[in-house]
Protein backbone atom coordinates (compact mmCIF):
# COMPACT_ATOMS: atom_id res chain seq x y z
CA UNK A 1 0.00 0.00 0.00
CA UNK A 2 1.30 3.64 -0.81
CA UNK A 3 1.23 6.64 1.29
CA UNK A 4 0.74 10.30 -0.39
CA UNK A 5 1.52 12.25 2.40
CA UNK A 6 0.95 16.46 1.84
CA UNK A 7 4.57 18.60 2.66
CA UNK A 8 3.65 22.25 4.15
CA UNK A 9 5.96 24.94 4.33
CA UNK A 10 5.65 27.66 7.08
CA UNK A 11 5.26 30.87 4.70
CA UNK A 12 2.47 28.49 2.74
CA UNK A 13 0.23 28.14 6.27
CA UNK A 14 -2.49 30.78 7.69
CA UNK A 15 -4.13 31.28 10.82
CA UNK A 16 -7.27 29.64 9.70
CA UNK A 17 -6.25 27.06 7.92
CA UNK A 18 -8.12 23.80 8.44
CA UNK A 19 -5.70 20.57 9.47
CA UNK A 20 -7.28 17.70 7.22
CA UNK A 21 -9.27 15.56 9.02
CA UNK A 22 -8.33 11.84 9.72
CA UNK A 23 -10.34 8.98 11.08
CA UNK A 24 -9.51 5.23 12.67
CA UNK A 25 -11.58 2.21 14.18
CA UNK A 26 -10.49 1.57 17.32
CA UNK A 27 -11.50 -2.36 17.66
CA UNK A 28 -10.46 -4.56 20.08
CA UNK A 29 -7.63 -5.71 18.62
CA UNK A 30 -5.89 -2.14 18.27
CA UNK A 31 -6.20 -1.31 22.19
CA UNK A 32 -4.50 -4.73 22.33
CA UNK A 33 -1.84 -3.60 20.25
CA UNK A 34 -1.72 -0.58 21.66
CA UNK A 35 -0.57 -2.48 25.26
CA UNK A 36 2.13 -4.30 23.53
CA UNK A 37 3.23 -1.29 21.21
CA UNK A 38 3.85 0.89 24.20
CA UNK A 39 4.53 -1.91 26.96
CA UNK A 40 1.69 -0.38 28.95
CA UNK A 41 -0.14 -3.18 30.84
CA UNK A 42 -2.24 -1.20 32.64
CA UNK A 43 -5.47 -3.30 33.19
CA UNK A 44 -7.80 -0.85 31.67
CA UNK A 45 -6.10 -1.76 28.29
CA UNK A 46 -6.63 -4.97 28.03
CA UNK A 47 -9.05 -6.11 30.66
CA UNK A 48 -12.62 -5.57 30.68
CA UNK A 49 -13.43 -6.64 34.36
CA UNK A 50 -11.05 -4.52 35.48
CA UNK A 51 -12.09 -1.06 32.73
CA UNK A 52 -15.71 -1.62 34.74
CA UNK A 53 -13.95 -1.79 38.03
CA UNK A 54 -12.62 1.44 37.17
CA UNK A 55 -16.48 2.90 36.21
CA UNK A 56 -15.26 2.73 32.53
CA UNK A 57 -17.79 0.81 29.93
CA UNK A 58 -14.85 -1.41 28.33
CA UNK A 59 -11.04 -1.43 27.87
CA UNK A 60 -10.27 2.09 26.46
CA UNK A 61 -6.38 3.61 24.64
CA UNK A 62 -3.76 4.41 26.90
CA UNK A 63 -2.67 8.32 26.48
CA UNK A 64 0.47 7.24 24.28
CA UNK A 65 -1.87 5.68 22.07
CA UNK A 66 -3.78 9.24 21.41
CA UNK A 67 -0.27 10.82 21.11
CA UNK A 68 0.36 9.14 18.29
CA UNK A 69 -3.06 9.48 16.65
CA UNK A 70 -3.18 13.16 17.59
CA UNK A 71 0.83 13.45 16.33
CA UNK A 72 -0.23 11.73 13.22
CA UNK A 73 -3.12 14.41 12.19
CA UNK A 74 -0.56 16.93 12.70
CA UNK A 75 2.50 15.18 10.60
CA UNK A 76 -0.10 14.12 7.49
CA UNK A 77 -1.05 17.66 7.14
CA UNK A 78 2.52 18.95 7.55
CA UNK A 79 4.53 16.47 6.58
CA UNK A 80 7.35 14.29 7.84
CA UNK A 81 9.70 17.59 8.01
CA UNK A 82 7.97 18.49 11.08
CA UNK A 83 9.28 18.84 14.65
CA UNK A 84 6.27 18.94 17.38
CA UNK A 85 8.17 21.04 20.01
CA UNK A 86 5.02 21.38 22.38
CA UNK A 87 1.92 19.19 22.89
CA UNK A 88 -0.53 19.64 25.46
CA UNK A 89 -3.88 17.25 26.06
CA UNK A 90 -6.44 16.90 28.30
CA UNK A 91 -8.23 13.06 28.99
CA UNK A 92 -11.76 14.54 29.47
CA UNK A 93 -13.13 10.76 28.28
CA UNK A 94 -12.07 7.15 27.14
CA UNK A 95 -11.56 6.20 23.94
CA UNK A 96 -13.03 2.41 24.36
CA UNK A 97 -12.59 -0.54 21.68
CA UNK A 98 -15.40 -0.35 19.33
CA UNK A 99 -15.28 3.82 18.92
CA UNK A 100 -14.27 5.40 15.50
CA UNK A 101 -11.64 8.38 16.42
CA UNK A 102 -12.01 11.40 14.30
CA UNK A 103 -8.85 14.51 14.52
CA UNK A 104 -9.67 17.62 12.91
CA UNK A 105 -8.03 20.41 13.49
CA UNK A 106 -7.15 24.30 13.02
CA UNK A 107 -4.26 26.80 12.56
CA UNK A 108 -4.41 28.74 15.14
CA UNK A 109 -0.96 31.24 14.53
CA UNK A 110 2.31 31.48 12.89
CA UNK A 111 4.72 33.00 14.21
CA UNK A 112 8.53 33.35 14.20
CA UNK A 113 10.45 32.58 18.03
CA UNK A 114 14.50 31.80 18.68
CA UNK A 115 15.32 31.61 14.73
CA UNK A 116 12.86 29.09 14.28
CA UNK A 117 9.14 29.26 12.17
CA UNK A 118 6.49 27.57 14.88
CA UNK A 119 2.67 26.87 13.90
CA UNK A 120 -0.03 26.36 16.58
CA UNK A 121 -2.91 23.99 16.04
CA UNK A 122 -5.41 23.14 17.84
CA UNK A 123 -6.59 19.45 17.28
CA UNK A 124 -9.77 17.88 18.45
CA UNK A 125 -10.20 14.51 19.16
CA UNK A 126 -13.74 13.07 19.12
CA UNK A 127 -15.55 9.76 18.76
CA UNK A 128 -19.49 9.02 18.05
CA UNK A 129 -19.93 10.35 22.06
CA UNK A 130 -18.59 13.44 21.18
CA UNK A 131 -14.97 15.08 22.15
CA UNK A 132 -12.92 12.81 23.98
CA UNK A 133 -9.48 14.62 23.61
CA UNK A 134 -8.64 18.30 22.91
CA UNK A 135 -5.07 19.10 22.52
CA UNK A 136 -2.82 21.88 21.26
CA UNK A 137 0.56 21.57 19.14
CA UNK A 138 3.25 23.79 18.47
CA UNK A 139 4.93 22.31 14.83
CA UNK A 140 8.22 23.92 13.86
CA UNK A 141 8.90 23.59 10.06
CA UNK A 142 11.01 24.74 7.33
CA UNK A 143 10.80 28.28 5.67
CA UNK A 144 10.35 27.80 2.47
CA UNK A 145 9.94 25.03 -0.15
CA UNK A 146 13.44 24.50 -1.55
CA UNK A 147 13.30 26.31 -5.32
CA UNK B 1 -16.92 -13.88 30.58
CA UNK B 2 -16.33 -13.76 34.37
CA UNK B 3 -16.80 -10.36 35.32
CA UNK B 4 -13.02 -10.40 37.84
CA UNK B 5 -9.86 -9.92 37.77
CA UNK B 6 -6.71 -11.57 39.26
CA UNK B 7 -5.52 -8.90 41.12
CA UNK B 8 -5.71 -5.19 41.95
CA UNK B 9 -3.31 -3.19 40.31
CA UNK B 10 -0.16 -2.29 42.31
CA UNK B 11 -0.05 0.97 43.71
CA UNK B 12 1.47 2.43 47.24
CA UNK B 13 -1.60 2.79 49.77
CA UNK B 14 -1.13 5.32 52.65
CA UNK B 15 -3.11 8.57 53.29
CA UNK B 16 -3.37 12.30 51.37
CA UNK B 17 -0.70 13.47 53.92
CA UNK B 18 1.85 10.83 53.48
CA UNK B 19 1.65 12.10 49.47
CA UNK B 20 2.32 15.48 51.09
CA UNK B 21 5.67 14.65 52.24
CA UNK B 22 6.57 13.15 48.98
CA UNK B 23 6.16 16.64 47.26
CA UNK B 24 8.62 18.14 45.06
CA UNK B 25 11.29 14.99 46.13
CA UNK B 26 12.75 13.41 42.57
CA UNK B 27 12.77 10.16 42.43
CA UNK B 28 15.95 7.86 41.03
CA UNK B 29 16.75 8.05 37.47
CA UNK B 30 15.80 5.01 35.63
CA UNK B 31 17.64 4.09 32.70
CA UNK B 32 15.99 2.41 30.01
CA UNK B 33 16.08 -1.67 29.59
CA UNK B 34 16.52 -1.48 26.22
CA UNK B 35 17.58 1.02 23.31
CA UNK B 36 15.54 3.12 20.69
CA UNK B 37 15.21 0.27 18.09
CA UNK B 38 13.42 0.44 14.51
CA UNK B 39 10.94 -2.44 15.42
CA UNK B 40 9.49 -1.29 18.09
CA UNK B 41 8.69 2.23 16.59
CA UNK B 42 7.16 -0.12 13.40
CA UNK B 43 4.56 -1.47 16.02
CA UNK B 44 3.91 1.56 17.40
CA UNK B 45 3.38 3.55 14.07
CA UNK B 46 1.31 0.72 13.17
CA UNK B 47 -0.84 0.62 15.74
CA UNK B 48 -2.15 4.43 14.75
CA UNK B 49 -1.29 3.88 11.07
CA UNK B 50 1.43 6.63 10.57
CA UNK B 51 3.10 6.40 7.59
CA UNK B 52 5.78 9.35 8.49
CA UNK B 53 8.55 8.67 6.12
CA UNK B 54 10.79 9.89 9.38
CA UNK B 55 9.71 6.28 10.74
CA UNK B 56 9.83 4.07 8.62
CA UNK B 57 12.69 5.49 5.33
CA UNK B 58 16.12 5.20 5.73
CA UNK B 59 16.93 7.11 3.06
CA UNK B 60 14.32 10.16 3.93
CA UNK B 61 14.88 10.19 7.47
CA UNK B 62 18.71 10.64 6.99
CA UNK B 63 18.34 13.41 4.76
CA UNK B 64 15.94 15.04 6.79
CA UNK B 65 17.34 14.43 10.71
CA UNK B 66 20.64 12.22 10.22
CA UNK B 67 18.78 8.86 11.07
CA UNK B 68 15.71 6.93 11.53
CA UNK B 69 13.51 8.79 14.48
CA UNK B 70 11.17 7.71 17.64
CA UNK B 71 8.15 8.76 17.26
CA UNK B 72 7.34 11.65 19.85
CA UNK B 73 4.22 9.47 21.45
CA UNK B 74 6.90 6.40 22.29
CA UNK B 75 8.90 8.67 25.01
CA UNK B 76 7.19 7.16 27.49
CA UNK B 77 7.56 3.74 26.57
CA UNK B 78 11.30 3.86 26.40
CA UNK B 79 11.63 3.36 30.55
CA UNK B 80 8.76 1.11 30.81
CA UNK B 81 9.55 -2.03 32.77
CA UNK B 82 9.41 -5.46 31.69
CA UNK B 83 7.12 -7.77 32.76
CA UNK B 84 9.15 -9.92 34.17
CA UNK B 85 13.23 -9.92 34.76
CA UNK B 86 15.42 -12.65 36.13
CA UNK B 87 17.18 -10.41 38.69
CA UNK B 88 15.13 -7.64 39.21
CA UNK B 89 11.78 -6.78 40.83
CA UNK B 90 9.25 -5.71 38.60
CA UNK B 91 9.28 -1.84 39.35
CA UNK B 92 6.76 1.07 37.87
CA UNK B 93 9.10 3.90 36.74
CA UNK B 94 6.52 6.64 37.21
CA UNK B 95 6.61 8.58 40.33
CA UNK B 96 2.36 8.83 40.36
CA UNK B 97 2.57 4.93 40.71
CA UNK B 98 4.28 4.68 43.92
CA UNK B 99 2.65 7.82 45.72
CA UNK B 100 0.49 6.57 48.82
CA UNK B 101 -3.34 7.01 48.84
CA UNK B 102 -6.65 5.69 49.62
CA UNK B 103 -7.69 5.35 45.34
CA UNK B 104 -7.17 1.65 44.06
CA UNK B 105 -7.13 2.36 40.62
CA UNK B 106 -6.19 5.92 38.63
CA UNK B 107 -7.02 7.37 35.07
CA UNK B 108 -4.96 10.07 33.37
CA UNK B 109 -6.31 13.27 33.34
CA UNK B 110 -3.95 15.91 30.78
CA UNK B 111 -0.38 15.45 29.32
CA UNK B 112 2.23 18.47 28.53
CA UNK B 113 5.34 17.61 26.99
CA UNK B 114 7.64 19.74 25.07
CA UNK B 115 10.29 18.15 22.90
CA UNK B 116 14.29 19.54 22.58
CA UNK B 117 15.48 16.94 20.36
CA UNK B 118 14.83 14.01 18.58
CA UNK B 119 15.66 10.05 19.84
CA UNK B 120 17.45 7.79 17.08
CA UNK B 121 17.85 4.37 16.83
CA UNK B 122 20.27 3.38 19.26
CA UNK B 123 19.72 5.64 22.03
CA UNK B 124 19.19 4.86 25.43
CA UNK B 125 16.40 7.03 27.16
CA UNK B 126 16.79 8.12 30.95
CA UNK B 127 14.22 9.71 33.13
CA UNK B 128 13.83 11.42 36.59
CA UNK B 129 10.54 12.29 37.79
CA UNK B 130 8.81 14.13 40.85
CA UNK B 131 5.43 14.77 42.30
CA UNK B 132 4.43 18.65 42.24
CA UNK B 133 1.07 18.66 43.31
CA UNK B 134 -1.75 16.57 45.02
CA UNK B 135 -5.15 17.99 45.35
CA UNK B 136 -7.25 17.38 48.52
CA UNK B 137 -9.33 15.18 48.14
CA UNK B 138 -11.94 15.28 45.80
CA UNK B 139 -15.37 13.70 43.67
CA UNK B 140 -15.98 12.91 39.90
CA UNK B 141 -17.76 11.26 38.15
CA UNK B 142 -15.94 8.37 38.03
CA UNK B 143 -15.23 8.19 42.07
CA UNK B 144 -13.60 9.53 44.87
CA UNK B 145 -9.61 10.74 44.82
CA UNK B 146 -6.75 13.04 44.75
CA UNK B 147 -4.88 14.28 41.39
CA UNK B 148 -1.42 14.02 41.11
CA UNK B 149 0.59 16.27 39.31
CA UNK B 150 4.15 15.34 38.28
CA UNK B 151 6.86 16.44 36.19
CA UNK B 152 9.73 14.33 34.49
CA UNK B 153 12.47 15.09 32.34
CA UNK B 154 13.76 12.38 29.98
CA UNK B 155 17.61 12.54 28.43
CA UNK B 156 19.66 10.70 25.80
CA UNK B 157 22.69 8.16 27.07
CA UNK B 158 24.88 11.99 26.11
CA UNK B 159 22.57 13.34 29.15
CA UNK B 160 21.01 15.67 26.47
CA UNK B 161 17.74 16.71 27.19
CA UNK B 162 15.13 15.02 25.27
CA UNK B 163 11.99 16.14 26.24
CA UNK B 164 10.39 18.13 29.86
CA UNK B 165 6.78 16.31 30.31
CA UNK B 166 4.11 17.29 33.29
CA UNK B 167 1.29 14.92 33.67
CA UNK B 168 -1.63 15.28 35.51
CA UNK B 169 -3.42 12.01 36.72
CA UNK B 170 -6.98 10.83 39.17
CA UNK B 171 -5.95 8.49 41.65
CA UNK B 172 -9.46 7.10 42.79
CA UNK B 173 -11.85 4.75 44.54
CA UNK B 174 -15.39 3.77 42.81
CA UNK B 175 -17.84 4.98 45.30
CA UNK B 176 -20.18 1.58 45.87
CA UNK B 177 -23.49 2.13 44.42
CA UNK B 178 -22.63 5.01 42.10
CA UNK B 179 -20.24 3.54 39.77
Amino acid sequence: MSCTIAVKYWNEISEGDSVTPITMDVPFERVILDAAATQDYFPGHHNPAYARHQGQKEIYLNTMAIEGFIDRVATDWAGPHTFIRKRQMQMRSSIYAGDTLKGEGTVEKCYENDGRNLVDIRINISTESGLCVPAALTLELPADRPS
Amino acid sequence: MNDTFNEPFPLAYGTYEDAVKLLNKPGKKVVAEFSVNWEMIKIYCSMVEDGNASYWDEAYANKQWGGIVAPSGLLLTWPMALQWHPHKEREHYFIAMKIPLPGDTLINVATDTEFHRHLYLGDRVSVVDELINVSEEKKTRLGVGHFLTTKAQFFNQREQLIAEQTNSLFRYYVVEGES
